[in-house]
């Protein structure tokens, strides 16, 4: 054996090592859509920031995990996960039956229900007074799937976009009637915008945010659902909870 | 999953059927914006090119010509190509539309006609409007390069038989110039055809709309996506199919 070829050797030995001792205990990629304050966005100093970032690490650091967060968009993340570009997704995802068919959750860490928001002067009293009106929603979300199943997959009533920004902008436009989505951000961006109210249908069913994974990774999903229960009884929970909304997490 | 063979059982047909009517308004929104941009983004592109050529001999009109022709033609241009086509969409969707049509406070447009707009059609126009005013910058380019690319003396000719400048650029110069521009202007037709697909941003119901709706909603990419590239495929085929006739025959008139 030359000594180019012993190095060689020598090197892929090693890198074999490494990579192997690294497998055991390696970075976890989490992927969240950073266009959704309070629950993930980008800071001024390029840092994603929010209150489902906090719950993930507080519970990360209880169990010992090592977590990268990438800010992928919300239309692509069940993609990434699917691809194994992600170990775990959390980015305020509704757990459904439909999307438990596919994926596995943990227990919600978040109560959530959807919330309309209105121009001041709209007569809309409930969701089925949004029949033949234009309703924006965010793309394979939640308010996207009962929007549909309310009206039609294929209404063109229902405009979809890629981000909850993106529905209030359009909403202040002049461009749509409603914009739909979950309860935390609705209200955060209505209360930026003196202009807009929000209208919580009574019909709407109490749901909540989960942690997803693979179909399957079981290892994964115990460790954060015992981290997601030790967090809450440590009190970390609650503290984190009254940052970001300003309340007790059992307050409604 | 197992490693997948294409077109066979994975490959979940019923998702497309189910959707089929999302694709079909969104293949034929993608073609009408085509055809309507395509149109006003030549026509523009022209009055652009022309305002950039602008060189009168005599003064007032040759420092005018330079201050208002000239030199906004060029900084527009320079601004369309130099800024990213998505970006514009977003702007004149977000930020200049409602400056101008918005319900209670459009400068152009309010008050219900201003809602109604903005409701029915609000993405369309400024899908067009983007589109057009980009699409426009490049064409002026194809058109200034056409245009230059006719020898001097065809002009002077022109003139020499009593022709005014515009008849000259009418008569004489555009007629010649319009074959050599075909191949680039039908680059810019295609490139157009696929860009409409960066305006399902701002929620506009064409093809690429309809596929990122149907991955968002089942988590699957092959199908929606794979679709939509064939229909785009198809429609830049005919395209490319049309303009290579046309070429021939204005080939074959040359001869003649």
């Amino acid at each position: 054996m030359n000594p180019i070829r012993r190095a060689l050797a020598l090197g892929l030995a090693a890198a074999a090592l490494a990579f192997g001792a690294q497998a055991q205990n390696r970075e976890l990629t989490v992927a969240s859509s950073a266009t959704y304050a309070p629950f993930a966005f980008e800071n001024k100093d390029k840092q994603i920031v929010g209150f489902d970032i906090d719950i993930i690490n507080a519970i990360a650091k209880q169990q010992g995990l090592k977590i990268k967060v990438v800010n992928t968009p919300f239309t692509g993340i069940f993609g990434a996960l699917n691809n194994g570009d992600v170990d775990l997704v959390i980015s305020g995802v509704t757990i459904n039956d439909k999307r438990k068919q596919s994926y596995d959750f943990t227990p919600p860490y978040f109560a959530a229900r959807q919330l309309i928001a209105l121009p001041k002067s709209s007569t809309v009293a409930s969701l089925k007074d949004l029949a033949g009106k234009k309703i924006a929603v965010v793309s394979a979300s939640t308010a996207d799937d009962i929007a549909s199943r309310e009206f039609g997959k294929t209404n063109p009533n229902i405009r979809r976009f890629e981000s909850t920004p993106l529905i209030i902008s359009e909403l202040a436009g002049g461009g749509v009637d409603a914009a739909m989505g979950d309860n935390g951000v609705i209200a955060y961006r209505v209360a930026q915008n003196p202009e807009l109210k929000t209208l919580d249908d009574k019909s709407f069913p109490e749901e909540g945010f989960g942690i997803v994974v693979k179909k399957g990774d079981k290892a994964l999903l115990d460790k954060l659902t015992a981290g997601l229960a030790a967090i809450r009884a440590d009190g970390s929970y609650a503290t984190i909870y009254k940052k970001w909304f300003n309340k007790d997490p059992n307050a409604r | 999953m197992e490693q997948p063979i294409l077109l066979f059982g994975w490959f979940r047909w019923d998702i497309l059927v189910e959707y089929k009517d999302l694709f079909w308004q969104g293949a034929w929104m993608t073609l009408r914006m085509t055809v309507v941009c395509v149109l006003l983004g030549a026509s523009w592109g022209l009055c652009l090119a022309l305002a950039r050529l602008a060189r009168p001999r005599h003064a007032p009109w040759s420092w005018m010509a330079r201050f208002f022709l000239r030199w906004p033609a060029t900084v527009y241009v320079s601004f369309f190509r130099g800024t990213p086509l998505f970006v514009q969409i977003l702007l004149i969707h977000f930020a200049v539309m409602p400056v101008f049509i918005h319900p209670a406070t459009g400068l152009l447009i309010s008050g219900d006609l201003a809602r109604e707009l903005k409701q029915e059609h609000g993405a369309l126009i400024s899908g067009v409007v983007a589109l057009t005013l980009n699409s426009a910058a490049y064409i002026s380019e194809v058109f200034r390069a056409g245009i230059q690319s006719i020898s001097r003396g065809q002009f002077d000719a022109g003139r020499s038989i009593g022709f005014t400048p515009m008849q000259v650029m009418r008569y004489v110069v555009l007629p010649q110039a319009f074959r050599r521009m075909l191949p680039p202007l039908g680059n810019n037709a295609i490139a157009l055809l696929k860009d409409t697909s960066l305006v399902s941003a701002i929620g506009l119901a064409e093809l690429a709309y309809a596929a990122r709706t149907v991955a968002g909603a089942y988590a699957r990419y092959w199908e929606p996506y794979l679709a939509i590239s064939v229909v785009y495929w198809v429609m830049t085929l005919v395209l490319t199919t049309m303009l290579r006739r046309l070429e021939h025959r204005l080939a074959r008139s040359d001869r003649g």
